[in-house]
């Protein structure tokens, strides 16, 4: 069933300050271990539940990271977060990020980011500080001119209850910016992901603007945490050789962008985690289609990826003409791909891999795997919520079980499930403690943002291959893992990992 | 000195006062949180373990805030992700986080590497009004440091004063004098982004003299390092304002004397007076110490000599800027001026000292500089005003963070080309493990960096 048709999806509702939880509104979890078959079992009959760990490890709250990592680049707004001097010092490679870009790549030669905090101090948090935000906020208008102002809350302004809302009433007549307040306090929620809603109810509520007209061509692409530069030209050079435009938000996009979302002909996933939320809001308030599944990583994922946009901007046949294409530079090159990784063992076994993964991945990186010639039976996920539920069904029946462990970046977990799991190949996402030092191979799975290098490249066609060529590659020199692992102490004492169960901490007693 | 002398120093004005007392807002300060800074000194102690006391993102924010910020370091194997924390939420705020902690307490106990712990609270358990120190006191066979560092009550350079007197308050006991014996302090972890390299650089430096060093953090055995901190002879305060309250209050618990220098000397002409400082005040041989300074003056000005031709043709007495902590603007300055012949455009300090070090911080940039020429310094942690200020000015180099990379690009002509040199937090362009600029060795990295972005064919 079509996830626009879904009975079950509660509306979203902008007359609210900000979204509900994911633990509410998705029944998340952040811990689960188990057959993916079983997870989805238990997910149905709504067993899923959050727990403590005895044993917890910094991870990332609504705020950090992703927020203050990636919305400080929205282009041509200011940033203000409402909070201590440590809420926001995530933020301080906004700069950078984008800059070393090449120009002859697109990047547009002038381009000012900003952000500001307000540097909430021991008075602040008995007085209040409602007074110190306004000034913030004209303070940004006078430098920055901003087309829009979000404003990042933070646990102290959350726990000393300063009343957002009103002091932006208040001042919004007086500036010309936009203001987007966005309620992504750590405290409010244990699910990194209800941060990304939070950001999205934001910008549906007070950033997108009706559409004046109906752009046919334009496919808004909200994209997440581990694409490059070149995965965006990747995706414009597919969209545009049939004659249509990606509107990449938020990251790096303009004010205009994101005003403009509604006007789009389609909302494309790149993670559908991330997505979810501004796609259903667009789609309610605004008509626009979206579709969550898959997203375009992989040979057979582009393929339906790109089908999906053509049903819904009209060129179904320029798709398969556009696919016909592709698939003869780029099929043969996978093959070889394929070929090599099939046979790299030499024995007739296929090379296990364990990925670190978010939820939005997961459903379209272990089809790539398999089409890669890569075995994987088990993989990490961050976390994971009924959004994803039908589709990790159907990917489940089509490219059989797996074991998964819910995990936000727990370190321990993860050292653990790839120490005992032994794969030949582990990708980490870069927050996995010491899981790198190991015999066999170990590489990424997430680029620097900035990176320039079609080395780097991960989505569509040409990133089908090059990921490909790139997990090759980490076949061939292991040092590095090997030496840190002798030459490095671990964090952990043996018996850590001479016992059988990575949640061994898991506190059940406070299930929620 | 009477700074109003010196006709270049915008001292103090009315908004940067209120910029230090925290009262405006401000552009990317560069710097984290006291959580940050006492985390990050926690990290640096080999065999301590953090507990974070905090929320669920606090210490990766500090991750990519501090650590990744401060020269591209992971968090070593108690650090980051791995690092334990009672990741508060809303259940907390209304029930307190007591319960939570001492779970987190007893596991990371029983499963963590180490040899002491430390509870560093954050904001929340500030605000909620947990007892931390009676959820320790129940592990009375552990030995757990309690840091109180909320992020509203100062900035990194404060959670470091913190950490160490959260030590000297809760750890220390009176142990026999070493006489010889110094402490080092003034140097805060991550924060200062040649933290391992000047630590370990001043040790050898010492040592070359005849003196023993307790330089604590990149120590092996670091639990231990701290613990004999009381036995030392004196205190080696490296900075105008980092670090004295630690020295102070560890002076006047244990009698220990504070010798307090402006920064870390960088090249010949200032380490040589350190050393003579140093051997003055611990009585050592005179002759000793003549001779290390005689030695090391004549090889490294003679590798010095090598430079010559380059300097001179490349880029002469030419004005540069700096951007940076105050150590680091004192230290660089002073090399480029009193040794290499530049000239010293504006010198903005991002650190945000506090008003009763300005005059010191001042002293120490526009004392004793061979060029008749004095810089325009400026307090200034915001971002934004510290990169306008660099506008139409005449330096053709710049000594700043990594935020201040593209402003010669941004700016446009004639501003191109002009060299970027990654000195000072954040730098996120310029991996930092052992680099440093302390010492004789120093002053030649320091003219090997810094001419290598202009030196070319003839």
């Amino acid at each position: 069933m079509p996830i626009d048709e879904k009975e079950s999806d509660q509306p979203i509702d902008l007359s609210k300050n900000t979204c509900p939880n994911r633990e509410q509104r998705a029944n998340g979890t952040n811990v689960y271990y188990g057959k993916a078959s079983e997870l989805i079992k238990d997910a149905k009959a709504g067993n899923v539940k959050c727990h403590d760990r005895k044993l917890q490890q910094t991870s990332g709250c609504v705020l950090n990271f992703y927020l203050t990592v990636r919305v400080a680049t929205i282009r041509d707004a200011a940033i203000i977060y409402h909070g201590p001097v440590g809420c926001s010092s995530a933020s301080l490679g906004y700069r950078e990020l984008f800059r070393t870009i090449p120009t002859e790549l697109g990047r547009p030669e002038n381009f000012e980011l900003n952000w500001i905090t307000t540097n909430l101090q021991q008075d602040d948090v008995v007085y209040g500080a409602s007074q110190k935000l306004k000034d913030a906020i004209f303070k940004a208008e006078k430098r920055y001119n901003p087309k829009a102002i979000f404003i990042l809350t933070t646990c102290t302004s959350g726990v000393i209850g300063e009343d957002i809302e009103g002091a932006v009433a208040e001042v919004q007549p007086e500036v010309k910016a936009t203001i987007v307040p966005v309620h992504c306090e750590g405290v409010r929620s244990k699910l990194v992901q209800t941060g990304y809603d939070a950001f999205w109810h934001g910008v549906l509520k007070y950033l997108v603007k009706k559409p004046e007209k109906k752009q046919k061509d334009l496919v808004n692409v909200a994209s997440m945490l581990s694409y490059t530069w070149q995965d965006r030209l990747e995706i414009q050079r597919l969209l545009g050789k049939v004659g249509l435009r990606a509107n990449f938000v938020p990251e790096f996009s303009t004010v205009e962008q994101l005003e403009q979302l509604s006007e789009a002909a389609v909302t494309a996933p790149l993670c559908p985690t991330y997505t979810e939320y501004v796609s259903k809001g667009l789609k309610q308030e605004y008509g626009v289609p979206y579709f969550l599944y898959p997203s375009p990583m992989g040979i057979k994922n582009t393929d339906s990826w790109l089908r999906q946009i053509g049903k819904f901007t009209g060129k179904e046949k320029e798709i398969e003409i556009l696919i016909e294409e592709e698939h003869k530079v780029w099929v043969p090159r996978m093959n070889a791909v394929r070929d090599e990784l099939l046979n790299f063992k030499g024995n007739g076994e296929k090379l296990e891999v364990l990925g670190a993964l978010g939820q939005g991945r997961l459903l379209s990186q272990l089809p790539y795997f398999d089409e890669l010639g890569l075995s994987s039976t088990a993989a990490l996920t961050q976390d994971f919520d009924n959004l994803i539920l039908d589709d990790l069904e159907t990917m489940v029946g089509e490219n059989g079980d797996f074991d998964i462990l819910v995990n936000t970046f727990q370190a321990a977990e993860q050292g653990h499930i790839t120490r005992t799991r032994d794969p030949d190949i582990t990708l980490t996402c870069p927050f996995q403690g010491g899981a790198y030092k190991r015999e066999k191979s170990v590489t990424r799975l997430h680029a620097l943002r900035g990176d320039a290098d079609p080395w780097s490249l991960q989505s569509g066609y040409a990133g089908a291959v090059a990921y490909g060529e790139f997990l090759i590659q980490s076949l061939k020199n292991k040092s590095f893992g090997k030496i840190m692992k002798e030459k490095t102490s671990d964090s952990y004492k043996d018996w850590w990992y001479e016992q059988p169960d990575p949640l061994y901490y898991l506190d059940k007693g406070t299930s929620k | 000195m009477n700074i109003k002398e010196n006709g270049n120093v915008k001292n103090i004005n009315q908004s940067q006062n209120a910029d230090f007392a925290g009262k405006t807002s401000i552009e990317a300060p560069k710097y984290s949180c006291a959580l940050a800074g006492a985390y990050g000194s926690a990290l640096g102690v080999y065999g301590l373990v953090p507990l974070l006391h905090a929320g669920l993102g606090c210490g990766l924010g500090q991750l990519f805030g501090q650590f990744y910020a401060g020269g591209q370091n992971a968090g070593g194997p108690v650090g980051g992700t791995s690092t334990p924390t009672s990741g508060l939420v809303e259940e907390h705020v209304i029930f307190g986080g007591e319960e939570k902690l001492k779970k987190l307490i007893e596991s990371s106990s029983e499963v963590m590497e180490g040899d002491a712990f430390a509870v560093i609270s954050g904001c929340i358990p500030s605000l909620i009004g947990d007892d931390v120190e009676a959820v320790i006191r129940e592990f009375p066979d552990t030995p757990i440091i309690n840091i109180n560092a909320a992020g509203f009550n100062g900035n990194s350079y404060e959670g470091y004063e913190l950490f160490f007197e959260a030590i000297i308050d809760q750890i220390l006991t009176v142990q026999p004098k070493k006489k010889g014996l110094v402490n080092i302090f003034g140097i805060v972890p991550f924060q200062h982004i040649f933290w391992k390299g000047e630590l370990n650089a001043v040790k050898k430096l010492l040592e070359s003299i005849g003196l023993e060093v307790n330089i604590v953090f990149t120590e092996f055995e670091g639990f231990e390092k701290l613990k004999e901190l009381p036995a030392a002879e004196y205190n080696l305060v490296l900075s105008t304002w980092n670090g004295h309250r630690a020295a102070k209050k560890l002076g006047e618990k244990f009698d220990i004397p504070s010798i307090v220098f402006p920064s870390v000397p960088v090249g010949p002409k200032q380490t040589s007076k350190f050393l003579r400082i140093v051997g003055k005040k611990l009585s050592l041989s005179k002759d000793v110490v003549e001779e290390v300074i005689k030695k090391e003056e004549r090889s490294t000005y003679r590798l010095i000599e090598y430079s010559g031709d380059m300097l001179l043709v490349s880029r002469p007495h030419c004005y540069f800027a700096v951007v940076a902590d105050s150590n680091t603007a004192i230290n660089i300055t002073n090399f480029m001026v009193n040794e290499l012949g530049y000239l010293p455009d504006i010198i903005q300090l991002s650190d945000n000292p506090p008003e009763e070090y300005r005059e010191s911080i001042i002293k120490a940039l526009t004392e004793d500089l061979e060029s008749t020429f004095s810089p325009e310094i400026i307090f200034e942690p915001d971002s934004y005003e510290a990169r306008e200020n660099l506008r139409n000015r005449s330096f053709l180099f710049l000594f700043a963070s990594s935020l201040e990379a593209h402003v010669a690009s941004e700016f446009g002509a004639p501003n191109v080309g002009v060299p970027h040199i990654t000195v000072s937090f954040p730098s996120y362009n310029r991996v930092i493990l052992n680099e440093n600029y302390v010492g004789y060795d120093g002053g030649l990295t320091l003219i090997e960096d810094f001419t290598s972005h202009f030196a070319g064919p003839l």
